[in-house]
């Protein structure tokens, strides 16, 4: 949209595309350890149902996702394939670092093969706290995510970082 | 219920063999060394096979037999263990490097280790590996002669004993024969092994990365492999108070005269006292 | 937004991307590579299975563990005891209490202290509990896996009430860094255990549901039956435990035949095994297991013994010098860790065999010649968790 790019969208438009985006986000079904099992409760469990903030966890392609939850220790070996799905995924797009691991190394903080942190790789929007955090917490950290959109410019929000091919 | 570790007893250095209330399954007498004679049956069979070749051999009672033999011998023991006492599961494989760590220190521990150059831990610079002085090397169980060992274990599932033995690997060529061709399941032990320690197996059919990433540089388990992350900066739960940014080195002892050092200690005089546990 | 600048990142990635294509070794450009991972919904995590195909049938396996390697023999290594129990938790994370027990027997083992009886049954429940949360997701996740989704609905709303139950004990839904050298950290809260007998009937009911949802039905038979098969002796040479061993006919349980110190010998359990050492058997034989260890958890509820749940340990801990190994029929296999210690605040050297390791490693002799959707299956019903793989 022309509108979008060049920046002129009047509030009524950006509040209504905002609402639209923050309410029906596309999780993609990744995880890598520990976090991944809360993160699947939050999901897949009728207890914490993530569904009902709008979030669906469905797509298993990052190429359909607007969201990444990257939960679990992110190793120097798995880096290069974190980097690689960010980056395929389509803008706008969000991460949530969920749990220590991911946040700064966690309890691995002094291995000599985990990344002390995901945000040396990719933006993190959310960090949400804890080894594992309960499920509750993540849905926090999603509900964190959506006041952030809430208050988003979306032109900014919709030119994203551009894709280099090498 | 009682809190677990009450402190009625000061700073322990007794250790749990007096402090257990409960006797230690087996026998009551503490002279009596209790005999294992199936385990004592099945070094018989080692040693028949291989009279002084069985360079040591350790037997806990009703749990575990230990047998270290020479390199040239580490094909066949194994192979024996599978045929004659019939090991034919293969529990694991790997190795272990006696050497004192120079970088050692516990995240409890108020003080760094002193490096073996005698250079303060406390300043990150790039001191080389200080050479391992033999005399500091001390094996465990079956003795040994190197610094480096690998030790394999092997069960017979039927009778549930075990086999673990143990091969000396000298210092100026690090490399042990395969064991691919009785057990497929080395394959993945023996891979790994060489990436933690560097120890070729001859004959192995492809030696390779297993963990680590294809430009990774070192040998992880060895003792004098740094860890980089805690040269840097040391642990941060080792005092309750981040020192202030404005300090230099990030690594001010916390008794300092600054109020937070001051908060630390009495911190720590009252969980001596009150005798909470030191366990979290 | 990050401090790394793109350039560096892309650098990063550049000098990472080679290690990449090394790990792919073509020799012939006949066939086709297929990679499955490090992200691939079916892969129980970031497991790479490199694939050659000659249609739609494999040639040649090759498995990349190590996306989640973290190191965790050296870091047992700078830690104190209490630390390491903290650590190891997060190894196999489905069932994370079992992860504890090995250790600290060993532990116990090496300053010869035995655990008051009252913690050993407690520690035994929780031990057979873990099992049960890990197996119920394995077998909801069995039905993703082959292309049934609704299991995994029913395991993880059922995976709660367990779940519960530990962290009402424990405070922790996993990871509960609970167990102590010498027994416990705290003792049962009141009424705990009517709620856990409950909650045993649920998953009672729950295996029974799945049996109805899943082996019963014609596609999943199809899909299982005579794929995979591992023959008894391969198993053994592979080091295969647990299930998978059992399901080829072995009739091995380390809590039968060993004798560790959990509170196994003083209920009245059985083994099941399976001959055919197929896909469906392994499945099987963990469905069978979970209803047993919920057996198990009922006849322990009734009999736990009064007493103290610690016994007389210092305050500081350091284990006597010498050696120890202990392995135990966790909820993946037999996974055991062997202590080095040489009387300090934290061990020497811990080896940690953990079940999956071995478990995975007979995958390139297993998936020649096998299908593509094959591939799957095998990887659900042997199943691994990645932390087990690559510690």
């Amino acid at each position: 949209m022309g509108l979008v790019e060049s920046g002129k969208l009047p509030k009524s438009l950006t509040t209504l595309l905002n609402l639209s985006r923050r309410y029906s986000m596309w999780c993609y079904q990744w995880g890598l350890a520990c976090c991944a099992i809360e993160m699947g409760a939050a999901f897949a469990g009728p207890r914490y149902d993530v569904m009902r903030l709008g979030v669906i966890p469905l797509p298993a392609s990052p190429r359909q996702a607007d969201l990444v939850v990257i939960s679990g220790t992110v190793t120097d070996k798995m880096a290069v394939s974190i980097k690689r799905l960010y980056e395929q995924m389509p803008d706008p797009k969000y991460v949530i670092s969920m749990g220590s691991c991911t946040n700064c190394g966690g309890p691995y903080w002094d291995s000599y093969s985990v990344t002390k942190g995901v945000d040396q790789i990719v933006p993190v929007d959310v960090y949400v706290p804890g080894c594992p955090p309960r499920p509750e917490a993540l849905l926090e950290g999603i509900v964190l995510l959506q006041q952030k959109i809430r208050h988003e410019d979306p032109a900014t929000r919709w030119r994203g970082d551009p894709i280099v091919v090498q | 219920m009682s809190d677990p570790s009450a402190g009625d007893t000061d700073v322990a250095e007794e250790t749990g063999t007096d402090a257990a209330a409960e006797a230690p399954e087996g026998t009551e007498a503490a002279e009596e060394v209790p005999r294992d004679e199936v385990r004592e049956k099945q070094l018989a069979v080692f040693t028949e096979a291989f009279g002084d070749r069985v360079l040591d051999s350790h037997i806990v009672a009703g749990v575990d037999l230990w047998v270290r033999v020479d390199r040239a011998d580490w094909v066949a023991a194994v192979e024996l263990a599978k045929v004659k006492l019939g090991c034919t599961f293969f529990d694991f494989l790997s190795g272990i490097d006696w050497a004192p760590s120079p970088w050692g220190r516990y995240e409890d521990a108020l003080e760094d280790a002193p490096r073996a150059n005698g250079s303060s831990p406390s300043i990150p610079v790039n001191t080389g590996i200080p050479p391992v002085d033999p005399a500091t090397v001390e094996q465990g169980f079956a003795g040994g002669a190197t610094r480096f060992q690998v030790f394999a274990r092997l069960i017979n599932v039927k009778d549930g004993t075990s086999v673990v033995l143990k091969v000396d690997v000298p210092d100026d060529d690090l490399s042990v024969p395969t064991l691919t061709r009785l057990f497929a399941g080395a394959n993945w032990h023996e891979r790994e092994c060489w990436e933690m320690f560097g120890f070729t197996f001859d004959g192995h059919p492809g030696l390779r990365h297993l963990y680590l990433p294809g430009g990774f540089e070192g040998h992880p388990l060895r003792k004098d492999f740094p860890l980089v992350a805690r040269m840097v900066k040391p642990w941060p739960g080792i005092v309750d108070v981040e020192p202030m940014p404005a300090t230099d080195d990030p690594e001010a002892a916390p008794d300092e005269e600054t109020a937070a050092g001051d908060a630390v200690e009495a911190a720590t005089e009252d969980q001596a006292s009150t005798g909470e546990e030191g366990t979290q | 937004m990050s401090a790394v600048t793109d350039r560096q990142a892309r650098a990063y990635i550049d000098a990472q991307a080679a290690d990449m294509r090394v790990n792919v070794e073509l020799e012939t450009d006949e066939g086709m590579t297929l990679n499955l991972g490090p992200q691939h919904p079916a892969t129980h995590g970031t497991l790479r299975v490199i694939a050659k195909l000659d249609g739609e049938q494999v040639v040649w396996a090759d498995i990349v563990p190590g996306y989640m390697h973290r190191g965790y023999e050296k870091l047992c290594e700078v830690r104190t005891y209490p630390q390491v129990t903290t650590l190891i938790n997060r190894i196999d994370w489905l069932g994370s209490f079992a992860n504890e027990v090995p250790f600290i027997l060993a532990a116990e083992r090496l300053m010869d202290i035995e655990a008051p009886p009252r913690a050993k049954y407690i520690r035994t429940i929780l031990f057979e509990m873990a099992r049960i949360a890990n197996i119920v997701l394995f077998l909801g996740d069995l039905g993703v896996q082959l292309g049934a989704v609704t299991p995994a609905f029913y395991a993880f709303r059922d995976r709660e009430h367990v779940l519960d139950q530990i962290e009402s004990v424990t405070g922790g839904r996993f990871h509960p860094n609970f167990d102590r050298i010498g027994g416990l950290k705290d003792d049962l809260p009141k009424g705990w255990i009517a709620d856990t007998k409950a909650v045993m009937e649920r998953m009672r009911t729950y295996c029974d549901e799945i049996e109805d949802l899943l082996f019963g039905n014609e596609i999943f038979e199809a899909r299982t039956r005579g794929v995979g098969v591992i023959p008894a002796d391969v198993a053994l040479s592979y080091g295969l435990t647990g299930a998978n061993v059992r399901a080829s006919g072995v009739d091995w349980d380390l809590r039968r035949d060993t004798i560790v110190g959990l509170a196994h010998d003083e209920v009245d359990w059985r083994v099941w095994t399976h001959p055919d050492g197929d896909s469906f058997a392994r499945c099987w034989v963990r469905l069978q297991e979970t209803r047993e260890a919920t057996k198990i958890v009922d006849q322990l509820c009734d009999k736990i013994p009064s007493g103290p749940i610690m016994a007389k340990v210092p305050r500081i801990i350091k284990v006597p010098a010498g050696e120890a190994y202990v392995e135990t029929e966790n909820p993946l296999g037999a996974m055991g860790y062997y202590v080095v210690s040489k009387g300090d605040l934290g061990p020497f050297r811990v080896k940690i065999r953990s079940a999956s390791f071995s478990n995975v490693s007979v995958l390139p002799w297993l998936l020649k010649g096998v299908y593509v959707p094959d591939i799957i299956t095998i990887l659900a019903s042997l199943y691994f968790i990645l932390g087990d793989i690559d510690r």
